[in-house]
C-alpha cells in the first residue's frame, strides 16, 4: 500500500527475523516499487529522519541504504532537499508476476509430492538461488541468498517472499 | 574528530580495577553500544567520560582532544546516569529552567514541544512521574542541550518495551536532527542490533573489541565443519569462539574475506552481532584492537585543551 | 565512514565563557528553596514572640525601676517586692531559657542549612545530573556556600540585634554585662558570625562525609568546641586596659553600659613600682576592700588589667573577623573536596 507521509511515496516496513540486513532491505523495497510502478523518477524517497523515526533504526542505515541506490545509479542526492529517484528498473508488469507465483506454486506441489517439508524446500531452493546468482550475469547480487544462509529457517522462506513482495 | 578517545585508561578502586588498559578511539557521527556484563566497567568508563570519576591512569578526551571533565567538555557532552536522576521536588518546568541556567546552549522550546509530545505534564514534580517518564524527562533535558555527544548509562534497564522504543525512536531522531553521537550503554545486546552502529565490548575490566558494526560483521564468519579437522584448521586461523559436538564443529572465526578462503568440506556462515558479542565475552583474552583502535584514530588528532 | 554532517556549532573549540552570576542566583534559589524560606520564617516567627514577649519584659523592668529597686537606693515597700519577685519567677526564667537557645541557634541554623547544601546532592545521586551540567560542579558550589551563608549572615544579625534589645532589663536585674559570654555571643557581630560558621562547618562536614545527619551531628560538636575555645581567649584579645584602681571604679554600674567590666587581674607594687609579695598585697587589698574609696598606702598601687565595657565594639569585632576567617577557610576547603572529589 501507498502512503501519502509528506512528500513521499513509499513507506519502509522491516522485517526483523529475515536475515538480511536492514539497509539490505530497504534498497530491496525501493527496487521493488520501481519494479511494480509504485515510484517513478523524480518521485522523493522517505527523508532519513522519517524513515528512523517510524523504524527505530540508526540513521547511518538509512543513509548506507541510499548510498547503495546511488551506487546503483537509481536514485541521487539534491543537497538540502533530499534523495530522489533518477532512473527505473525494468518493471515487472502485475500480470507477468501473477503467472510466476503461479509457476512457483506449482513448483512447490511438486516438491511436496516428491517427499520434501518445508525446511528441506527451503534448503534446496536456497542453494539454487544461490547458484543461480553466482554464476549468472544477472542484477542480483547473491548476497541475499548469502545473508539469508545464517538465518533461521523460517527466516528464509520469509526472504524469499520480501524479495517479492517488499511493498505491502 | 573522535568523539571518546582513551589512552591506557585505567581506573582502581582499593585494589580492585574496575577497568584497565581501554584505548578507544570512536570517531562522530555513530551510536555506539557499549556492552558487557555487571561490573564489567561500563559504568566506571562512562563516569570518567564525563568527569563524575578521576582516571587512575592514562588519559580520556572527548570531542576532538578536549580533557573529559574539563569546561569545554562539559559544555559539549550530554549525561543522563543510570535511573535517570532528576530533583524529585522540582516539576519538569522547574528542571528545564534549572538546565536551561546551568548551561550555555539550551532549546526550551524544542524540550517543552518534546515533554508535549510524550504527555509529560510541565507541573508535576519529577518524583510522581513514571519510570519511562523520568527517562524521558532527563533525555529531553540531555538533548536540549543541543550536545555534540551523548553518554546514556543503561537508560533502558527500567523500561518497558514501549518506553524503550520510545526512548531509542528518540535518541535516533536526534542523530538524524543534529548529529548527536551517541555511546549506550547495556548489559543486553538483542535490543541494540538494529540501532547501533560502532560495537564496544567490555568484559572484566578489560576491552575486549571495538568497531563499526559493519566490519566486525564482515570480518568474522563461523565455520562450521568435521569435528576431526577443527583442531588442524583452528590453529591457522584466529579463532574466537570454537564449540564442537560428536562430528560436528563451529569456528567463529576473524577473518579478512577473500583472503581466507573457506577450507574445502567446511560451510562459512555469516555472525550474528549477538552471537560475536557473546563468543567474545566468553573468551576473554581474545581482545584483539587495543592494536586496531590505535590504528583506527583519527589523524592528526587535535591540540588538547 | 558516516555521512552526518555535525552542524555548525560557533565557538565550539575556545573554552566556554562564565556564566553570569544572576543565572547561578536562580538556581541556588530553587534548589535550596526549603531552606530559604524555611529558616527566614522559623526565625521571623520567633521573632515575633520575642517581640511580644520582649514588650512585656521592658514593661515589667520600667515598673521595676519606678521602684527603684534597682540602683543603689532599696524601697522596701510590698508592692515594689512583688513585683520584683514577680519579674524573677516569670519573665527571667523564659528570657534564661531564650537565652540558652539563643546560643544554640548558630549551630541549629547552620547544620540544618549547611549539612545538606552539598551533601543531599550526594546522598540521593543528583550530583550525576549537577555535575556534568556546563557550570562546572565548583561554580556551582561557590554560588550555593556564597548566597545562602549571606542570607543566613544578614538574617542572623537583624535577629541578634532584636534578641539583644529583648535581653536588655536582664543585664540589669541579673548583673550581667555586655562581656559575659551568654550576651556577648548572642548578639552584634558576633552572632551571624557564629552562624556563618556554624554553616560553615556543617557544609565542609557534608561534603566530606557524603551524609547529612552524621554531618549535623559532628557540626554541633565542632560548633561547642569552638564556643568554648571562643570562651577562652576572649580574654586575651589585645583591648585589655591596665589602670591604677581609682580610675576602675569609675566604670561601675554607668547606665550606658550596665554591668560591671571585666576584671582580669589584679596586683600591687610598691615602692619604686616593684612588684610585692603575696602577703603585702592581700594586705593592700583588703585594706582597699573594706573601705571603698580608701586611700591606699603611699608608696602602694594596685593596678588591674580590666576591659572597659566600651571596648564591646571591638572585641566584637576581633571575635567576628576571626570567626570569619575560619568561615571563609571552610569554605575554600568545601570548595576544594568538592573539586577533587570522585563519584
Amino acid at each position: 500500500m501507498t502512503i501519502d507521509k509528506g512528500n513521499s511515496a513509499i513507506e519502509f516496513r522491516l522485517d526483523p527475523d529475515s536475515g538480511v540486513p536492514t539497509y539490505l532491505q530497504l534498497v530491496q523495497q525501493v527496487e521493488h516499487a520501481l519494479r511494480l510502478g509504485y515510484l517513478k523518477p523524480g518521485d522523493q524517497l522517505p527523508k532519513v529522519r522519517d524513515v528512523v523515526a517510524a523504524l527505530t533504526i540508526n540513521p547511518n542505515t538509512v543513509l548506507k541504504a541510499y548510498r547503495e541506490l546511488e551506487h546503483k545509479g537509481l536514485a541521487a542526492g539534491r543537497p538540502g532537499q533530499g534523495t530522489f529517484i533518477q532512473a527505473t528498473l525494468e518493471q515487472v508488469t502485475l500480470p507477468e508476476l501473477a503467472g510466476l507465483r503461479r509457476t512457483l506454486l506449482g513448483w512447490l506441489s511438486s516438491a511436496e509430492a516428491a517427499g520434501l517439508d518445508e525446511d528441506g524446500i527451503v534448503a534446496l531452493f536456497t542453494s539454487g538461488l544461490r547458484d543461480f546468482f553466482k554464476t549468472s550475469t544477472s542484477k542480483g547480487s547473491g548476497s541475499v541468498a548469502d545473508r539469508a544462509g545464517a538465518a533461521g529457517v523460517a527466516g528464509r522462506a520469509r526472504a524469499a517472499e520480501n524479495g517479492a513482495e517488499g511493498v505491502a | 574528530m573522535n568523539v571518546i578517545e582513551t589512552n591506557e585508561l585505567g581506573k582502581r578502586y582499593g585494589k580492585t580495577w574496575a577497568l584497565r588498559d581501554c584505548a578507544l578511539a570512536l570517531p562522530a557521527g555513530h551510536l555506539a553500544a557499549l556492552v558487557g556484563p555487571n561490573g564489567a566497567g561500563k559504568s566506571t568508563l562512562m563516569n570518567m567520560m564525563v568527569g563524575l570519576t578521576v582516571p587512575t591512569e592514562g588519559t580520556a578526551t572527548v570531542l576532538g582532544g578536549r580533557p573529559a571533565g574539563s569546561p569545554a567538555a562539559l559544555d559539549g557532552v550530554a549525561f543522563v546516569a543510570q535511573d535517570a536522576p532528576v530533583y524529585r521536588n522540582l516539576s519538569s518546568a522547574d528542571m528545564l529552567h534549572l538546565t536551561a541556567n546551568l548551561n550555555h546552549r539550551f532549546d526550551p522550546s524544542f524540550a517543552k514541544a518534546r515533554l508535549a509530545d510524550l504527555g509529560i505534564p510541565l507541573k508535576k514534580k519529577a518524583g510522581k512521574l513514571s519510570g519511562g517518564q523520568q527517562a524521558q524527562l532527563a533525555l529531553t533535558l540531555a538533548l536540549a542541550r543541543k550536545p555534540q555527544l551523548l553518554i546514556l548509562d543503561e537508560p533502558l534497564a527500567s523500561l518497558d518495551p514501549i518506553a524503550r522504543q520510545d526512548f531509542l525512536s528518540a535518541v535516533l531522531t536526534a542523530m538524524a536532527d543534529d548529529g548527536v553521537s551517541v555511546l549506550l550503554s547495556s548489559h543486553q545486546v538483542a535490543e541494540l542490533e538494529r540501532v547501533a552502529d560502532y560495537l564496544i565490548v567490555l568484559s572484566r575490566a578489560q576491552l575486549q573489541v571495538a568497531g563499526e558494526v559493519d566490519d566486525l560483521l564482515a570480518g568474522h564468519r563461523v565455520l562450521t565443519g568435521p569435528a576431526a579437522e577443527a583442531e588442524e584448521y583452528a590453529t591457522r586461523l584466529t579463532v574466537v569462539q570454537a564449540r564442537r559436538g560428536g562430528t560436528q564443529a563451529h569456528l567463529l572465526a576473524r577473518t579478512s574475506g577473500a583472503a581466507d578462503p573457506v577450507p574445502p568440506g567446511w560451510e562459512s556462515h555469516p555472525v550474528s552481532l549477538e552471537e560475536l558479542v557473546m563468543a567474545y565475552l566468553r573468551s576473554p583474552g581474545v581482545s584483539e584492537p587495543t592494536a586496531l583502535a590505535r590504528l583506527r584514530r583519527a589523524t592528526p588528532t587535535e591540540a588538547t585543551r | 565512514m558516516s555521512m552526518l554532517t555535525l552542524p555548525a556549532q560557533p565557538g565550539q573549540d575556545t573554552a566556554p565563557r562564565p556564566l553570569p552570576w544572576r543565572r547561578m542566583a536562580w538556581v541556588t534559589w530553587r534548589q535550596q528553596r526549603a531552606t530559604l524560606i524555611s529558616v527566614p520564617a522559623v526565625l521571623a516567627a520567633v521573632a515575633v514572640f520575642l517581640v511580644i514577649f520582649g514588650l512585656k519584659v521592658h514593661h515589667d523592668y520600667a515598673a521595676l525601676v519606678k521602684c527603684s529597686l534597682v540602683g543603689s537606693v532599696q524601697n522596701e515597700s510590698n508592692a515594689c517586692q512583688q513585683l520584683f519577685s514577680h519579674f524573677n519567677s516569670t519573665d527571667w526564667p523564659l528570657g534564661n531559657t531564650c537565652a540558652i537557645l539563643m546560643a544554640l541557634a548558630p549551630v541549629l541554623i547552620g547544620a540544618f542549612a549547611g549539612a545538606p547544601l552539598l551533601a543531599r546532592e550526594l546522598e540521593t545521586g543528583t550530583y550525576r545530573y549537577a555535575w556534568t551540567q556546563g557550570l562546572g560542579r565548583e561554580r556551582q558550589a561557590i554560588a550555593k556556600l556564597a548566597l545562602v551563608g549571606v542570607t543566613l549572615a544578614v538574617v542572623a544579625g537583624a535577629f541578634g540585634e532584636l534578641f539583644a534589645w529583648f535581653f536588655q532589663p536582664f543585664l540589669y536585674t541579673e548583673q550581667m554585662n555586655v562581656l559575659t559570654d551568654g550576651v556577648f555571643s548572642n548578639r552584634g557581630l558576633v552572632f551571624p558570625a557564629f552562624t556563618l560558621l556554624a554553616f560553615a562547618i556543617g557544609a565542609f562536614l557534608g561534603m566530606l562525609l557524603r551524609r547529612i545527619i552524621p554531618a549535623m551531628a559532628a557540626t554541633l560538636g565542632l560548633y561547642l568546641v569552638v564556643r568554648l575555645v571562643a570562651w577562652g581567649v576572649r580574654k586575651y584579645y589585645p583591648v585589655a586596659v591596665v589602670t591604677s584602681n581609682a580610675k576602675i571604679f569609675g566604670e561601675f554600674g554607668t547606665p550606658r553600659l550596665p554591668g560591671y567590666p571585666w576584671i582580669l587581674s589584679t596586683w600591687v607594687t610598691g615602692p619604686g613600682g616593684q612588684p610585692v609579695s603575696q602577703p603585702v598585697a592581700i594586705q593592700v587589698e583588703n585594706q582597699t576592700a573594706m573601705a571603698p574609696g580608701a586611700s591606699v598606702p603611699p608608696g602602694y598601687t594596685e593596678w588591674t588589667r580590666w576591659i572597659p565595657l566600651s571596648h564591646y565594639w571591638p572585641m566584637q569585632f576581633i571575635e567576628a573577623g576571626w570567626l570569619l576567617v575560619l568561615s571563609v577557610a571552610l569554605f575554600a576547603a568545601t570548595v576544594s573536596l568538592v573539586r577533587r572529589r570522585a563519584a
